[in-house]
């Protein structure tokens, strides 16, 4: 799994099951250096469709983590302010770009994919069920 | 004018915020919960007049206001300015957005169809009050929410679900295929980190399209819906139909700075309006977004993108009449300002009263004299 899919998935994974998973490689990890764990604001630009300009659309507020483990560093930035979040993201993606416990992230970040996957479907099934076909007399 | 310091009554002002929080029931981390749970449009409305992202602190911020939405934007805004800024997002384009609800008021028939999505659009505004009554709640057998007409089973909804990609192709790109609506320009993205900022840099009129559609989507939505509604009744000179209202959620891209590679920190909710205009030449275009879902503002801002446009706008409509009165920490700042003491102020003016009575009497007086004499 790319590194962006890993995160891309475990940023919008349940956060308890993210720490108590970065909890378990911890010792694998060792030494773990924390180069960076602070909010931030992240500005979100937009295309807009009438003229093709860009603009800011507002800031994001984000926790993110620079940490340096198990030889290789790594790196994660979540929505809102939880820094644990953070730091276990970047906990996991320093573990998985040292290549320490893949097997272990890859089925973690697999069950996580599948759950946010069913999720997602089901919201896509409840929307379509709002399709219309309007009609005029 | 000038500003005078006062002092005094410290004891007063603690007391009287501990009575503003008295007189609410008191604040708790499970209260902020339940109000980002069940108030998700209010909270939406905060974050995009706070132009922050942050359900949770903008649920508190309701909270600790007690629901005063101009306190919980100004909380909002005031915490934002202590953030520094770390990172600058992937633009967003609408061919990225996970969309849920996708509607034209201008044609029925439309590329991807008319998706309602979450709205109470179609539905009887009629109070619940069997929910007061104990009666209409899940654990009575009712729908959690809203009316029970309504209400899907698992098994009457569509088994297979669209794709995570499935297009729903943008109304005015169709209108652009068949001719309807100019092209877009063909011009390079821009840096992400270079566009013009109305938190960094001062306003000036005309404004770059960047700043106006930026203060749009931090405007107060109060403020844009009355500017816009004049123009709706008629002291404006367009008359647009709404082309399209998306209601969608957002990845936000970041880079990750070892890889370079982009990734996602998550996902927010944005809404989008694009209105639309006939002119004798052409279809013409107004825009507007914002952080959160706010069909209102948006609406009421693109058509005030529109009225903007116009060679001799209405006054309201002017682009620095619309951008400086929808500011919504700066109205309502000005505004509540006049509550705080003006002694000096208007012993000023009293004085000047006075001084001018004082002018006129004497005058009067004089007067009177002077046409004693000359009888």
């Amino acid at each position: 799994m790319e590194t962006s899919d890993l995160l891309s998935t475990l940023t919008r994974a349940e956060p308890g099951a993210v720490k108590a998973f970065a909890e378990e490689l911890l010792p694998a990890l060792e030494p773990v250096e924390v180069l960076r764990n602070r909010t931030g604001l992240a500005m979100l630009p937009m295309r807009e469709t009438a003229q093709g300009a860009s603009f800011y659309l507002g800031e994001i507020l984000l926790a993110e983590a620079h940490v340096r483990a198990a030889g290789a560093e790594g790196y994660a930035a979540c929505l809102g302010r939880d820094l644990e979040q953070a730091l276990a993201l970047a906990l996991i993606d320093a573990a998985h770009r040292a290549g320490v416990a893949g097997p272990a992230i890859l089925a973690f970040a697999t069950a996580q994919s599948a759950a946010l996957e069913e999720a997602d479907a089901a919201l896509r099934r409840e929307v379509e069920a709002t399709r219309v076909d309007l009609e005029t007399f | 004018m000038a500003y005078v310091a006062a002092r005094g009554g410290e004891q007063a002002i603690l007391r009287a915020e501990a009575l503003h929080g008295r007189l609410r029931a008191p604040l708790s981390a499970a209260i902020v919960r339940q109000i980002e749970a069940h108030l998700p449009y209010l909270v939406d409305r905060v974050m995009g007049e706070g132009s922050l992202y942050a359900p949770e602190l903008a649920a508190l911020a309701l909270a600790q206001s007690g629901g005063d939405l101009y306190e919980a934007v100004l909380l909002l805004r005031a915490y934002r300015s202590t953030q520094p800024r770390i990172a600058y997002a992937e633009p967003v384009g609408q061919e990225q957005l996970h969309t849920l609800r996708r509607i034209s008021a201008a044609f029925k028939d439309i590329p991807g169809g008319q998706i309602l999505g979450p709205t109470l659009d179609y539905s009887h505004r009629l109070l619940r009050l069997d929910l007061l009554d104990g009666l209409g709640g899940p654990e009575h057998g009712g729908a959690p929410s809203s009316s029970t007409d309504g209400a899907v089973t698992p098994a009457e909804l569509p088994q297979t679900p669209p794709g995570p990609s499935s297009p729903l192709p943008a109304v005015a790109d169709w209108q652009r295929a068949s001719g309807l609506l100019a092209t877009l320009p063909d011009a390079p993205a821009p840096d992400p980190a270079e566009l013009p900022d109305v938190t960094r840099d001062p306003v000036h009129f005309p404004a770059p399209r960047a700043h106006r559609l930026q203060s749009l989507a931090r405007a107060d939505t109060g403020g844009a819906l009355a500017l816009g509604y004049a123009s709706m009744r008629g002291y404006g000179l367009a008359h647009p139909t709404v082309n399209e209202l998306r209601l969608a959620h957002a990845d936000v891209l970041l880079r990750h700075p070892i890889t370079g590679a982009t990734f996602s920190a998550g996902r927010v909710r944005v809404s989008q309006c694009e209105v639309v205009n006939t002119s004798a030449v052409e279809l013409r275009l107004g825009y507007a977004a914002t952080l959160g879902w706010n069909e209102v503002k948006v609406i009421a801002a693109a058509m005030l993108d529109l009225e903007m446009d116009a060679p001799t706008p209405h006054p309201a409509h002017r682009e620095e009449f619309v951008l400086y009165h929808t500011e919504p920490v700066e109205s309502s700042g000005f505004c509540i300002h006049y509550k705080l003491p003006h002694y000096v102020t208007f012993q000023s003016g009293l004085d000047a009263l006075r001084a001018v009575r004082a002018e006129g009497s004497e005058g009067s007086v004089q007067a009177q004299s002077g046409a004693e004499e000359q009888a």
